[in-house]
């Protein structure tokens, strides 16, 4: 028996339509997961992560280069057709260039109250760290002459939602990397996917709810399908993972940023809540814009073993240079881990499900099954 | 495809040139023969000025794609780094150099005796992410050699506050503590005073020969543009003052004369991004239509000034200015650059180069595009091109926009 994921597909579905309104209720966008999306929500916003969906591009030309990700030009498209209207503004920390660009491209295009680039530190020493809580008090700074003051009260509420929403989410993650999960990885997309829309205490209550199903719907038996870990960064549409799965293949744990690496950790430490929001910033697990592919090494090795994952299925988006320039040496890496791999790209128009397919077949065939 | 191409320079210090850039790969092997310490770096930061006060060898692996470049040795690089897994979705510079340290980096066909193995790899954390990722590679590469790794968040000139120029001072007082447990020497503060003051310098003469350009006709135009190598790998030396003494004076002596850079020169053009470094006589393409090249984005990451009074500021605050300046970290800056350039140096049309090699100084060109429309009246042509890849350009294609460009151009003059 499976669970209903429907609820959460559509709340997001009227979410995102809301948004297409200029009378919507508050909200920042963000591109990228290393945005303080406790900060903006102390702030008095509902954090939205933009998201650029599929299908051909006809206006984001007026913008970008073409040899940028699909999901920046996506969303550069929709938001010229007007379907973020509701936007009050951005706020992000600086990860890749792309984002940071057309973070500034959007400032220039479609003026809000606030649009604000956080310069993240790339060490995690004393220095660092005081030079990130800086960072976050200009960003609060930005926050309040737009008539949203932070409070240390507010934000502690909002790290202890957040703490709380990433902890829903992780059991999920437990629970599929132990078989229990009556999920597939499509619906488990769907269900994160919708927690970068939908408002925090509906979701938060979306996931109580979706979690107290699971002991009714416990799966019968040993799931079946090779196990595998996706890696990359942003995966929109949930037929992607339905087609990775048809192929033979089941999916037992991520290293996406529509997936676990925003999750970990769940909370930061600290005496006070600006102390436990930089402190997680600093420690999130390693993206490749960030870190050396070493790190990743090592962050993708634990999660195989801890899931039991035999390869790494990397679905990337096209012409993303972090994930590009590591590929080499952590392929590398992973196979000398005993973890092959395979890679495709995602275009505009999402993934050719036969071209998809095949890939994954090799990799399974590589695996010996 | 297009082969490569030089191009044809007027100034008679483009002949000193090529022995300064001869004489500063030779010294990079000198250094490592004689012991000294060879440590790799991103350019575009303070780190330059400390080796040179130190006594250290610098040498830029970044610079080191364009000699491969002007030399025809970037596709065979480009092969190795493509056998290696390397997409050739990346940037050019990231694939010739990983391609390069994997290949024979002393083989016969390579020039100036190639780059000496490095002692130090500086690693930014900062600048861009092909940059960073470089680094990150190259430390696989050398295993053996000792790794600074350099924090330098990007921020947007126009936002730099003091706390940011305190950390920034941070790791330059971070590198120079790391060089001295390398190097076993101390760092003085009196000669790198000394240093800055040079580095200083070769700003204000760099200034000053872009400012001969604003002169109609011009003395100087981009296919020149190669001077900039002094700028790159040896500010902070009395070479560097020295070259662009004798360059600036050149200039200024043609500029007074009322020499320019073709007899006739009927329009005046702005240039966006990098340069084609395998096809340097593109910029001499327009001229058979009166076009020159006056003016262009790149040059002003050197158009920096250092306060020789605190040395350690200086290069903090050189650190954090030179990369956002000509990148998309801070487009309305780049913008405000661009068209203050236009209206500066007289210009009638841009050429704003879409570099499939280059994302970060190609994104806020479609809205500088309408900048230069809206409030200059300023036309510009976009040509897809890419800095390093001939694979990525189309001469043909270019030749026939160009021209088109060039004829609307000189309709609107007439």
């Amino acid at each position: 028996m499976s669970l209903d994921t429907s609820p959460f597909r559509q709340a997001a579905a009227e979410a995102w339509a809301a948004l297409a309104d200029e009378n919507a209720p508050s909200a920042l966008g963000y591109f990228c997961t290393y945005a303080p999306v406790e900060l903006i929500h102390a702030a008095g916003y509902r954090p939205i992560r933009i998201m650029g969906g599929s299908g051909s591009i006809s206006r984001a030309d007026a913008l970008t280069p073409a040899f940028i990700c699909p999901y920046l030009r996506l969303a550069a498209d929709k938001a010229l057709a007007g379907e973020f209207k509701g936007l009050r503004g951005l706020m992000q920390g600086y990860t890749c260039d792309v984002s940071c660009g057309v973070m500034n491209i959007w400032e220039q295009n479609f003026p809000c109250e606030v649009h604000h680039t956080i310069p993240l530190p790339y060490g995690k020493g004393p220095g660092a760290r005081e030079f990130l809580l800086k960072a976050l008090a200009e960003a609060a700074e930005k926050l309040a002459a737009a008539g949203h003051p932070v409070t240390d009260e507010a934000l502690d509420k909002s790290m202890d939602l957040y703490t709380a929403l990433r902890g829903r989410v992780l059991e999920l993650y437990e629970l599929r990397q132990n078989g229990l999960l009556p999920l597939s990885a499509a619906e488990l997309l769907e269900v994160i996917n919708a927690g970068f829309i939908v408002e925090p205490v509906q979701y938060r209550s979306m996931l109580r709810g979706l979690l107290s199903s699971v002991q009714e719907a416990l799966p019968a038996g040993q799931p079946s399908g090779v196990p595998l870990i996706v890696s990359g960064s942003i995966i929109e549409d949930p037929a992607i993972l339905d087609t990775v799965e048809a192929a033979g293949a089941r999916i037992v744990s991520d290293d996406l940023c529509t997936g676990l690496r925003p999750m970990l950790p769940p909370d930061g430490r600290g005496d006070d809540p600006w102390q436990r929001l930089a402190d997680r910033l600093l420690e999130r697990s390693p993206c490749p814009a960030r870190t050396r592919a070493e790190n990743r090494v090592e962050f993708i090795t634990a999660l195989a073993n801890n899931s039991g994952a035999r390869g790494v299925l990397f679905l990337l988006q096209k012409f993303c240079t972090p994930h590009l320039a590591d590929l080499p040496d952590l392929r590398r890496c992973l196979s000398e881990a005993g973890l092959p791999s395979v890679v495709f790209e995602l275009e505009e128009t999402g993934a050719n499900a036969g071209q998809l397919a095949t890939r994954v077949e090799a990799l399974l065939e590589m695996l010996g099954d | 495809m297009s082969g490569s191409r030089k191009s044809t320079k007027r100034l008679k210090s483009a002949k000193e040139l090529n022995r300064v850039v001869a004489e500063f790969y030779l010294e990079c092997n000198r250094a490592k023969d004689e012991g000294r310490l060879v440590g790799w770096m991103p350019p575009m930061n303070g780190a330059i000025e400390l080796f040179y006060a130190m006594d250290l060898q610098p040498v830029f692996p970044e610079n080191w794609s364009p000699v491969c470049a002007a030399f025809g040795l970037t596709p065979g690089n480009f092969d190795i780094a493509h056998g290696l897994g390397y997409s050739r979705d990346l940037c050019g510079y990231l694939r010739n150099i990983l391609g390069y340290v994997h290949g024979d980096m002393h083989g016969e066909q390579v020039p100036l005796g190639g780059l000496p193995e490095p002692d130090i790899i500086l690693t930014p954390g900062g600048g861009c992410v092909p940059v960073m990722k470089i680094f990150h590679a190259l430390e696989r590469r050398f295993p053996d050699a000792a790794v600074f790794r350099a924090d330098l968040p990007q921020v947007a000139v126009e936002d730099i506050q003091q706390h940011h120029i305190d950390y920034a001072v941070d790791q330059i007082k971070a590198l120079a503590a790391f060089l001295e447990d390398q190097s076993g020497r101390k760092l003085d503060l009196d000669r790198l005073a000394q240093v800055v003051a040079l580095s200083d310098r070769a700003c204000q003469l760099w200034d000053e020969i872009m400012g001969y350009r604003s002169a109609v006709p011009t003395p100087f135009s981009a296919a020149e543009m190669g001077i900039m190598f002094v700028m790159v790998t040896r500010q902070g030396t009395q070479e560097a003052v020295d070259f662009l003494t004798m360059c600036r004076d050149e200039v200024a002596q043609r500029a007074a004369d009322g020499v320019g850079v073709i007899e006739n020169e009927k329009v005046r053009l702005f240039w966006d991004n990098i340069p084609l470094w395998y096809n340097m006589g593109l910029f001499n393409y327009f001229e058979k239509a009166g076009g020159v090249v006056v003016a262009e984005t790149y040059s002003a990451a050197w158009s920096l000034r250092l306060d020789p009074a605190k040395p350690i500021e200086a290069l903090a605050l050189k650190s954090l200015q030179s990369y956002p300046l000509v990148s998309c970290v801070s487009i309305k800056k780049r913008m405000d650059m661009v068209l203050n350039a236009c209206r500066e140096y007289h210009i009638d049309g841009a050429i704003l180069h879409r570099n499939k090699s280059c994302v970060p100084i190609t994104l806020g060109q479609m809205d500088i595009k309408r900048a230069l429309e809206q409030k200059l009246g300023v036309p510009s042509l976009i040509i897809d091109a890419d800095h390093m890849d001939a694979e990525n350009f189309s001469e043909a294609q270019f030749q026939t926009r160009a021209d088109a460009f060039m004829e609307m151009l000189l309709e609107r003059k007439a």
